[in-house]
């Protein structure tokens, strides 16, 4: 039997980590703190794309495993795929979710912070740290790509792009 | 009856080795375990040889020497598994079904936080799957 | 007035959106792994996890009391028995227990045969003083503070060490009547 917990526990573990990371542990840098949250994810990714490929024949390229990613792995995920694939041939894949499931549910909402950040308030306006929670909160997801990827023998660089929310891409750049 | 499972890293690094007979010949069997990866590099890169098991996973028998047949089997991850058996009459079914219970023991084993990619299975409730699946071997057909 | 009849947490956990416990599982584990690499003392992770769960059980706290019909628990030892019952069920998908009440109601043991934290992991030989699932008493203690009691949750029984189930003593320090900053219910 395949074991469930509410999806509210994944939503206030991943926005608890973040908040832990960036306010906590390393209030003063956000790269290091983008840096182990990308980590975390890569650690996840690593051992999804283990499980999520068990019973499946091997990819015969880049591409192919690519596609598992948007569809089985999202799938299993967030029970949909992603919605647009775009490649240049040369090694680089966009990966776009229109609607990323994720960003509609992470909490933003400054009142939800309050436990831990109230000192850092005065640096930043509200609307600053909204957006740069939503990015620090896309290095979780970006990791989890990386690691897939990389276990399945692809090296690459994952990045998000959210100029256009709430859809969000995400950029696969394979290194040769 | 199996004499011998072993998991090997991509880049041919034991991960997991394990022999299951009173003799004394562990030596024996790592080699022939050994020399079983390039029989599986061979498969993969050739893969027309294979014909219809074109990127399965399951490679099917790797070879026959002396006493011993030898199997492989290649995940996604490029991690592989080797069987070696001394059954001379053995079903595909049978060792298929040896290597799908496998490995969902491998990919529980190396879903443990603490274990780092690359290195050495210590897990020992690995270790007990692993025996438990090797003695079962070859009895779950009927089921 | 009498708090209205609770839903149990096997039909609320069926209305809850859910999904496979293995990313929640895998990323809790991925996130110890990493504490420990960036914190590197197992006392400061124990810290830090249930710091991480505290702030978790003051926000959840309402979700819970929201899907569960639940307006107020009239005293300690209906609180517990509601987490346990009602709370663990609804979130982990899992059940717990309540044992060993003192005399005076105040201290008591949540009990856990199972809980998807722990899937597929073992601890390594250096961990062995890591409550490896320490955010969960963090996660009851704040869900309880922000009902106006004051506990100490500490761990008495735990798997990964051995031993046959895990077991978090719940005691009641003081409880603050009516000091919810939080918002009026009703």
């Amino acid at each position: 039997m395949v074991r469930e917990v509410a999806e509210s526990c994944v939503d206030s573990l991943l926005t608890e980590m973040v908040a832990s990371y960036c306010n906590r542990f390393y209030a003063n840098k956000p790269e290091l703190a983008a840096r182990r949250i990308e980590a975390i994810g890569y650690q996840v990714g690593h051992q999804l794309s283990e499980r999520y490929t068990m019973e499946r024949p091997r990819f015969s390229d880049h591409l192919e495993a690519i596609k598992f990613i948007c569809k089985d792995f999202w799938t299993e995920l967030f029970k949909k795929q992603i919605d647009n694939l775009k490649t240049n041939h040369r090694g680089t894949f966009v990966l776009q979710d229109n609607k990323f499931p994720w960003l509609e549910r992470i909490s933003i909402d400054p009142s939800t912070d309050k436990v831990n950040s109230a000192e850092d308030d005065s640096f930043t306006t509200a609307e600053n740290k909204a957006a740069s929670t939503i990015s620090m909160h896309l290095y979780y997801p970006c990791g989890i790509i990386r690691g897939a990827l990389s276990n399945l023998g692809i090296t690459c660089a994952v990045t998000a792009d959210i100029s256009n929310l709430p859809a969000c891409s995400f950029v696969v750049r394979v290194k040769a | 009856m199996i004499v011998c499972v072993a998991v090997v890293g991509h880049q041919n690094n034991p991960l997991y080795i394990q022999s299951f007979t009173e003799a004394d010949d562990a030596l024996k069997l790592h080699h022939i375990v050994h020399c079983s990866l390039d029989v599986v590099d061979e498969r993969v890169n050739n893969p027309k040889k294979s014909g219809p098991l074109l990127n399965e996973t399951f490679l099917g028998l790797l070879y026959p020497i002396e006493n011993f047949k030898v199997y492989g089997y290649l995940t996604n991850t490029k991690v592989k598994f080797i069987l070696v058996t001394t059954d001379l009459d053995v079903k595909d079914a049978d060792v298929r079904n040896f290597f799908r219970r496998f490995h969902a023991a491998y990919v529980d084993a190396v879903s443990n936080p603490f274990h780092v990619p690359g290195k050495k299975i210590t897990s020992r409730t690995f270790a007990e799957r692993v025996s438990t699946i090797v003695k079962s071997f070859g009895l779950t057909s009927a089921v | 007035m009498p708090p209205v009849a609770p839903r149990s947490g096997d039909s609320i956990f069926a209305n809850l959106e859910h999904m496979n416990a293995e990313l929640f599982t895998l990323t809790y584990g991925a996130i110890v792994r990493q504490l420990i690499t960036d914190l590197e003392e197992v006392d400061e992770v124990n810290k830090q996890l249930d710091q991480m769960g505290y702030n978790i059980g003051v926000r959840l706290i309402d979700e819970f009391l929201a899907k569960s019909n639940i307006s107020r628990c009239v005293d300690f030892k209906e609180t517990a028995e509601v987490i346990a019952k009602v709370g663990f069920k609804m979130f982990l998908g899992v059940t717990a227990s309540v044992i060993n009440w003192d005399a005076d109601g105040t201290s008591c043991s949540i009990v856990l045969e199972d809980n998807p934290l722990v899937d597929f992991v073992e601890l390594p030989d250096n961990c062995q003083g890591l409550h490896y699932c320490n955010i969960l008493s963090g996660v009851v203690r704040g869900a309880l503070e922000m009902v106006s009691m004051k506990t100490e949750v500490t761990w008495v029984r735990d798997m990964l060490r051995g031993d046959e189930v895990y077991e978090l003593n719940v005691k009641l320090i003081k409880q603050v009547p009516e000091e919810y900053p939080y918002k009026d219910d009703e």
